[in-house]
């Protein structure tokens, strides 16, 4: 882990001795000083290592399956079950065992990278964009405009996601709700992951802007008659990149997390689509007859979601180094 | 009638895990030997436990745990309509007639013979028993006045029986009834009752009198109860049976013998009259615990001691029993149908040959092996299931000698054929019209929706494929009508008494078809088998009923109006100390009253 900027004096020896060097002092910029702190992170990169993996793995699975000679996610093959139903376990031609309908596991805990990844990058980013403006707004502004976003932050709050999923699910999964704008599927999950989670934002970012609109920059901005939106997103948004990345960076696996809890719930990705918190709920009764089936994808899951929080603690450490471990 | 998985919410309007059967007329009284003509003991594999020959002798005494997941819907006799209520239900009260645990003949049970139907169907007569009393605080005996009040508050909109108005509309005054005395029902001595009749249906009627409905309520002790609305007898219900909920001195049960959601404690009755019934009831007591995880239930009852779990078996611990505990599991056949419903009325499947063509393609021995494979099901190839009256008749396992039907696997190329006869030459769908298809977001019904989907997709069809909650599945969209899904991969039905009317006439008959909680989800109305059906109806005679509706189920199956593929055989267990007897008419569900520790 990175203890902060210290690591990157020279190591033995005097620590100041390169000053009596006669060679130049070399200005870095901030990214370089970040990179700097993350690189000495093993743990980051390795994670960061991980989810480049995971990218490659949602973006090529068509070719990745191909290669391993895998069937596709979505090929029944109702022979590969027992007499009671229960379905085959590893083997070389399905590595992972395959599900009940004779499904290639490895296939689909490949394909189903993709719909974490999916939600996990673009619901964060939804809500990030929302939690960022509306954030903005309430702490810049401050008086009513404050008040009633905050109160709406509290509203949203208080909706137990998850009740709101089931509901949903049960009245939008076939036909579509407001007029087909949620649809059953990838957009319904996007709009709850995405509505769970901006509030938590908007809460930080409303905190920071705060306390930066005093600041002199801004102040001397504001004399030099820059607009209300120059100087929230020009000046003060630049200054809040670091902890919103962090934020941002740690929220990834909660709405992974989030989409398996409605996948395993039955309001998320519609099956045949591969989504490892679906596969995790069609593992759980027969779990005891077919543990592949619960262990693969779950494994999977796991992994991600802790790579995601390995390296969002990684990229805190390398931002904020003095709010390093 | 009720549909498996809770379709019967049709009626009710509330649902959730399977229904139940109910009663039954065959042609024989006895044990194995009544459901054998009717298809049982040809589909229960031997060397296991099974409802249909298991032996109802027992040693006297002790406490039997019980394990259920789900509470009960209702335990009042007036309401109750589902297997895990029966369960209480007839160990607690006693119907006009009743079936023996391995049996789906009725016999009387506080009546004192058979119905006498008159010559022209019309009249029903029935006598009852002597000597049968209601448990305290009531205590005094029960007489035919007891039977007519109970009939009569089914029809009481606070206590609102599900199936009144399907069985018993017949009765004089019944349609317009709401709880008062009804001029059909007369009772002209203590132990007599005569139900009049405004059509030649007593035949019908008589068997339907096995029905809880005819469990005698004391009027007297009752009517304040049943004017509240909901009916709160059920919180102070009083027994005939063996055992009674437990209560306190004013009758209370509720929160004593019954507190929702934890626990449900039966004793023995102290008013029961052991020469008067045939039930042995060898238990003390039963507690009965509520809550917990099906799976875990399963595997608590297989390593434990005098207990059952009384709910549809996970498929893995079917498994497990098998493998390691065979004498602890039971099978019960005749635990009802399940099929896939294609929406006759509107394009595509309005056009015969396109559900010949499914019917064909589906594998619908790979949906059984979702179930359990062949220990807990056989495929299914009519609609009127094995112990009911009428499964021989229609073709036995067998079934009706259609190519589409002969292929239990699927067979692409009798698919391809009527594809061709369809108007697409290819053998492949070619329309525009994507097909909707919900199914239940559970297992195994969810494996059977994938599996029928890519069936369809298999032949061309573009399809749209949606999992929601069982009950939603039912109440929102394959129950109503107007949503027009064209495709229910997982729908089906038990029969409430062993009579083949019973399981095609709610499901499949045109005039049966109503804009909520339609049970006929494929909106078949073809005139003639609506005309074969009106006729059978009104058939006298045990015989030439199964004759008639065995030709109705045949004529289904030529017009392909839906696609049955499983015929229940419902598994349940038991600790190995405990000799379970299960009721061959409910789902296999134990029977209490007949249930004893080794």
């Amino acid at each position: 882990m990175s203890t902060g900027a210290a690591e990157l004096l020279p190591s033995g020896g005097d620590a100041l001795e390169f000053l009596d060097a006669g060679g130049d002092i070399a200005g870095r910029s901030p990214l370089q000083l970040f990179w700097g702190r993350l690189r000495q992170d093993r743990v980051a990169l390795v994670s960061l290592g991980f989810i480049v993996f995971l990218i490659f793995l949602a973006v090529a699975a068509p070719l990745v399956v191909s290669i391993l000679g895998l069937p596709g996610p979505n090929v029944q093959n109702l022979n590969l079950t027992d007499s009671f139903g229960s379905p085959l376990g590893p083997s070389l031609a399905h590595p992972f065992g395959v599900d009940t309908l004779g499904e290639d596991v490895m296939s689909r805990v490949i394909y189903g990278t993709r719909v974490s990844l999916e939600v996990g990058i673009i619901g964060t980013g939804i809500s990030t964009l929302i939690g960022v403006v509306v954030g903005m707004l309430a702490g810049f502004y401050r008086g009513w405009i404050d008040t009633g976003l905050s109160r709406l932050v509290d509203v949203v709050l208080s909706i137990p996601v998850l009740l709101l999923g089931l509901g949903l699910g049960a009245a939008c999964s076939v036909r579509g709700c407001a007029k087909g704008l949620i649809q059953p599927g990838l957009s319904t999950i996007l709009f709850i992951v995405a509505l769970a989670t901006w509030p938590y934002i908007a809460r930080l970012v409303r905190g920071l802007v705060l306390s930066m609109r005093e600041r002199e920059f801004v102040e001397a901005s504001r004399a030099l008659g820059a607009s209300d939106a120059r100087i929230m997103f020009r000046e003060i948004l630049p200054n809040l990149a670091a902890p919103i990345i962090v934020y941002a960076s740690l929220l990834v696996p909660v709405t992974i997390l989030l989409e398996a809890a409605l996948s395993f719930l039955g309001v998320g990705i519609r099956p045949p689509t591969a989504s490892w918190g679906q596969m995790i709920a069609a593992a759980t009764p027969i779990f005891n007859t077919a543990w592949w089936y619960m262990v693969f994808p779950g494994a999977a899951l796991l992994l991600t979601v802790l790579a995601f929080n390995l390296l969002g603690d990684g990229l805190q450490d390398a931002l904020n180094p003095r709010n390093a471990r | 009638m009720r549909s498996t998985r809770v379709m019967l919410f049709a009626v009710v309007g509330v649902l959730t895990a399977l229904v139940l059967a109910a009663c039954g007329s065959s042609s024989e009284s006895g044990s194995s030997s009544s459901a054998t003509g009717n298809g049982a003991s040809v589909v229960t594999p031997a060397g296991y436990q099974s409802s249909v020959d298991e032996s109802l002798s027992g040693k006297r005494g002790g406490t039997l745990e019980v394990l259920q997941e789900a509470d009960f819907e209702h335990l009042d006799p007036g309401v109750t309509y589902f297997a895990l209520d029966y369960t209480v239900v007839f160990a607690t009260q006693r119907p006009l007639y009743s079936n023996e645990p391995n049996s789906n003949e009725p016999i009387p049970d506080i009546a004192a013979g058979k119905p006498e139907v008159s010559a022209d169907n019309k009249t029903i007569t029935v006598h009852l028993k002597e000597g049968i009393h209601f448990s305290p605080p009531v205590n005094r005996e029960v007489v035919a006045q007891d039977v007519a009040y109970a009939i009569e508050r089914g029809a009481n909109p606070n206590v609102a029986n599900p199936y009144i108005q399907t069985y018993f509309s017949s009765i004089e005054g019944m349609p317009k009834a709401e709880g008062g005395p009804i001029k059909g029902i007369e009772t002209p001595n203590k132990h007599e009752i005569v139900f009049h009749l405004t059509e030649p249906k007593g035949f019908f009627v008589a068997e339907a009198l096995c029905l809880p409905l005819t469990a005698a309520v004391p009027k007297e002790y009752a009517e304040k109860f049943d004017k509240s609305k909901p009916s709160a007898y059920t919180n102070y219900q009083v027994a005939t049976g063996p055992y009674m909920l437990k209560n306190n001195a004013e009758g209370k049960v509720l929160g004593i013998g019954y507190v929702p959601g934890k626990s449900a404690t039966l004793v023995r009755n102290p008013n029961w009259n052991a020469k008067t019934d045939f039930r042995p009831a060898y238990l003390n007591e039963i507690k009965i615990h509520l809550g917990g995880t099906q799976a875990v239930i399963d595997r608590q009852v297989l390593e434990g001691k005098s207990v059952v779990q009384n709910e549809p078996v996970v498929q893995s611990a079917v498994k497990l029993a098998a493998e390691h505990y065979k004498s602890q599991l039971d099978l019960s056949p005749g635990a009802g149908n399940r099929y896939i419903t294609l929406n006759n009325k509107v394009p595509p499947f309005n056009n015969l040959d396109l559900r010949k063509a499914v019917y064909a393609a589906v594998d619908r021995a790979a949906l059984d092996r979702e179930r359990g494979g062949t220990l807990v099901t056989n495929v299914a190839t009519h609609f009127i299931y094995p112990t009911i009256p009428g499964f021989e008749q229609s073709g036995g396992l067998a079934g009706p000698k259609v190519d589409y039907n002969e292929h239990p696997e699927g067979n692409m190329a009798v698919a391809e054929k009527y594809m061709k006869l369809a108007g697409y030459p290819s053998g492949k769908y070619t329309g525009t019209k994507t097909v909707q298809v919900v199914g239940a977001s559970s297992a195994p019904e969810k494996e059977d929706a994938e599996i029928v989907n890519q069936t369809l997709k298999n032949l061309g069809f573009n399809t749209k494929l949606t999992l929601v909650e069982i009950s939603t599945m039912y109440a929102k969209y394959c129950d109503a009508p107007k949503e027009e899904i064209e495709v229910c991969p997982t729908v089906g039905w038990i029969a409430d008494f062993a009579d083949p009317q019973t399981v095609l006439k709610p499901t499949f008959d045109g005039n049966s078809i109503v804009s909520t909680g339609n049970v006929n989800q494929g909106q078949v109305n073809i005139p003639k088998i609506n005309e074969a059906m009106a006729a059978a109806e009104l058939i006298k005679g045990k015989e030439e009923r199964e004759k008639a509706w065995g030709k109705i189920d045949e004529e289904l199956i030529e017009n392909a109006v839906a696609i049955p593929y499983d015929w229940e055989k419902s598994p349940r267990l038991a600790a190995s100390n405990v000799h379970g007897v299960a009721m061959l008419w409910n789902e296999g569900s134990w029977d209490y009253s007949f249930t004893s520790l080794k």
